[in-house]
């Protein structure tokens, strides 16, 4: 069940991604509407970081390829921001809240330059609308595991994007924090803007997101929610993996090299 | 005496270039290991230090004497191998980095010495230096190598202070530096060879062996002391160039004696100085903040004693059957009795202990706490009456009145608590 769209915002073309030979992501072949709120659903080891991380081009794909706005990655890399894992840094750095928002007008700002009074007030404006504002001279190694997601997704609004991207935002945040967040993406979409999550919670994705994306090693649907919402569909996505697609992964993992790659 | 006041009033203009020498390296090299110390890194510090031994040998075996630019070449080109090599393991087979490391480690510094001992059998009459740069000799820097050393020190301080931004994102978040499209490959070869030159400058005066203590300690044991990045990097600069100065002092006075250990020596003495005092991170403010936290906890279990004779129809206790409540704890209890006699939470009338009007508010706070955390855990976690005391009986000393706030409205203001004692409020008589 896979609804293509008419001028994408996001087109992803028989992308395959292996990390040491074993793939992780085989053959998916989607379109994505702007301005909608997309979730991306899928268990554990689905594929729905590697998916992200693919299209941001961290990883490198052993086939296919992801165009945004009808261009390349890098031609339209100052229109898109990417969230990642919470988990993906240590916070034990030494760094105020404030410092880590403000790497979000780095690409902006480019290399050599240091921010100035123009990215600070940026900053504190991103802060404000995750309501942080108060934290903004707090080191981060003294925030919860909520605050830091907030200053994670302050730093992707001050890179003032058009799609973002986000990994896991709501992975150990409190309802009322998860509620604030998603009423946040639901006003930036209402803007104009297209917002993919990561998500692990079916109940609440129900509510909130406008577009699923179901992940299990493949990609078993895409399109909007009404069509996508079916048992049938949510079985395949989390009732176990392929059988024989495991199978092909451990003969594929067993050969010296990657057969998969180009 | 005398040595020290000829050194330290810097009359010897030799010894002014020294001082300057191992400051400028000091600073230089506790910059670049403080971000390789953020980033974990510390063990690839001293994989080059070690690995750019062979080089210097063979700059010297080119130039035939000590040529200052023959041997930083060298050694800069043997630790660029060296760090290429392990970073291209790393990537094409399955060993793991801390293998990697130890053997290219072993393997550069082995070669190294044999290369040594072949320059010592030959004869050569300028060889008699060579030996200090496996422990260095900081007073034999000479003017024209200050150039080079104290040169390269600045151009290493230079550049981390231009890219501070762009170091800072490939410590903490590499990932998003490239999803904003900075060339973070381009960034870490960067620093790499930052890195590298630190060491390479540092082969003089500290020596291979021990030039990785250089790069990570001053930076470890600033940590200690603060959370900010600005006030970390100065102050590793700082601790850096102390030891450092101190260190050629010791060469100056007994000569022969290296100075990369004693260098080593100070550094580490600041090192555990830090770990021992520092405010709130180091070991002595820890036990004594830990000291303060129990102390609180028994005026509070002191404290709740009373309330509890109190709601068995006892005005007061008499201080023996308070001794009694916690046995072994004699020496606390008095002193707890004393505090809170001073804090004019109870008052005592001859053996007799009573609360007094702020005790008794106090001590009905502690055990509201107690008892609201009780039926928080019995009402919403489903854990059984029988089980909800130990955790709550931890919990009363911390819980803030926020939370206090919260558990209030949560469990909509309640009269008992799962054991079927009232909970007190302030107002409540007594």
């Amino acid at each position: 069940m896979i609804t293509q769209v008419k001028s994408p915002i996001l087109e992803i073309h028989d992308l395959t991604v292996s990390y040491d030979q074993s793939p992780v992501l085989w053959n998916v072949d989607l379109s994505l509407p702007s301005g909608k709120l997309i979730g991306i659903l899928g268990p554990n080891g689905a594929g729905k970081s590697t998916l992200i991380k693919a299209i941001m081009g961290l990883v490198d794909p052993s086939g296919g390829y992801v165009k945004l706005f009808d261009k390349t990655l890098e031609e339209v890399r100052s229109r898109i921001s990417y969230v990642p894992q919470r988990e993906s840094v240590d916070w034990n750095f030494p760094a105020s809240v404030l410092d880590v928002v403000m790497m979000g007008t780095y690409g902006k700002l480019g290399l050599f330059k240091r921010p100035g009074k123009k990215e600070k007030e940026l900053s504190m404006e991103s802060l404000e609308k995750v309501g942080m504002h108060g934290f903004a001279n707090r080191q981060i190694s003294e925030l919860s595991g909520g605050q830091q997601q907030r200053v994670f997704i302050a730093r992707s609004l001050a890179q003032n994007a058009d799609l973002y991207l986000m990994d896991e935002p709501f992975a150990g945040v409190d309802m009322a924090t998860e509620t604030a967040i998603f009423e946040l993406l639901q006003e930036m979409t209402a803007a104009g803007k297209t917002v993919i999550v990561v998500h692990h919670d079916i109940y609440s994705a129900v509510n909130y997101f406008d577009w699923f994306i179901m992940l299990n090693l493949h990609l078993v649907a895409s399109g909007p929610k009404e069509t996508v919402m079916t048992e049938d569909l949510l079985r395949k996505t989390y009732g176990g993996k392929l059988n024989l697609l495991t199978k092909v992964s451990d003969l594929i993992r067993q050969k010296e090299f990657n057969p998969l790659k180009n | 005496m005398e040595d020290f006041l000829y050194f330290f009033t810097f009359q010897d203009p030799s010894i002014v270039f020294v001082v300057i020498g191992i400051i400028l390296l000091g600073v230089g090299s506790a910059y670049v290991g403080t971000y390789s110390f953020l980033d974990k890194k510390a063990l690839l510090g001293d994989a080059i230090s070690h690995a750019i031994l062979p080089g210097i040998c063979l700059g010297f075996m080119l130039a035939g004497e000590k040529n200052p630019l023959f041997i930083v070449s060298g050694a800069f080109i043997s630790g660029a191998l060296a760090t290429f090599l392990s970073s291209w393991l790393n990537k094409n087979t399955r060993l793991s980095e801390d293998a990697i490391i130890a053997s290219i480690l072993s393997i550069f510094f082995g070669f190294g010495i044999v290369l040594l001992t072949i320059i010592q059998k030959s004869g050569n009459p300028e060889m008699a230096g060579l030996n200090q740069f496996i422990f260095g000799n900081a007073i034999a820097i000479q003017e024209s190598d200050l150039y080079i050393y104290g040169g390269l020190a600045v151009f290493i301080i230079l550049c981390l202070t231009i890219f501070q931004k762009e170091f800072s994102l490939l410590v903490f978040n590499p990932d998003y530096g490239r999803a904003i499209g900075f060339p973070m490959g381009m960034i870490r070869v960067i620093f790499n060879i930052l890195m590298i030159l630190s060491v390479v400058i540092g082969i003089q005066a500290i020596g291979v062996v021990l030039m990785a203590a250089l790069l990570i300690t001053p930076g470890a044991a600033a940590r200690f002391w603060t959370d900010r990045l600005g006030v970390l990097v100065i102050l590793a600069g700082v601790f850096s160039a102390v030891s450092g100065v101190l260190g050629t002092y010791i060469s100056f006075v007994i000569p022969q004696m290296p100075t990369g250990p004693w260098v080593v020596v100070f550094l580490s003495i600041l090192a555990l100085i830090s770990f021992l005092f520092a405010p709130k991170k180091g070991v002595l403010s820890r036990y004594i903040s830990r000291r303060i936290y129990l102390k609180k906890t028994h005026r509070d279990h002191l404290l709740k004693l009373l309330y509890k004779g109190i709601e068995a129809d006892k005005s007061g206790l008499p201080i023996e059957e308070i001794y009694e409540a916690f046995p072994f704890q004699k020496k606390q209890s008095e002193q707890s009795i004393k505090n809170l006699a001073k804090d004019n939470f109870i008052t005592q009338n001859q053996s007799f202990i009573e609360l007094s009007i702020s005790g008794k508010s106090e001590a009905k706070r502690i055990v509201r706490l107690h008892r609201l955390w009780e039926l928080y855990l019995n009402e919403y976690m489903n854990i059984a009456p029988d089980h909800v005391h130990d955790t709550a009986e931890k919990l009363e000393h911390i819980l803030t009145p926020e939370m206090e706030e919260l558990l209030e409205s949560r469990l909509n203001f309640p009269k008992l608590d799962p054991h079927q004692e009232n909970i007190p409020r302030d107002h409540d008589e007594l």
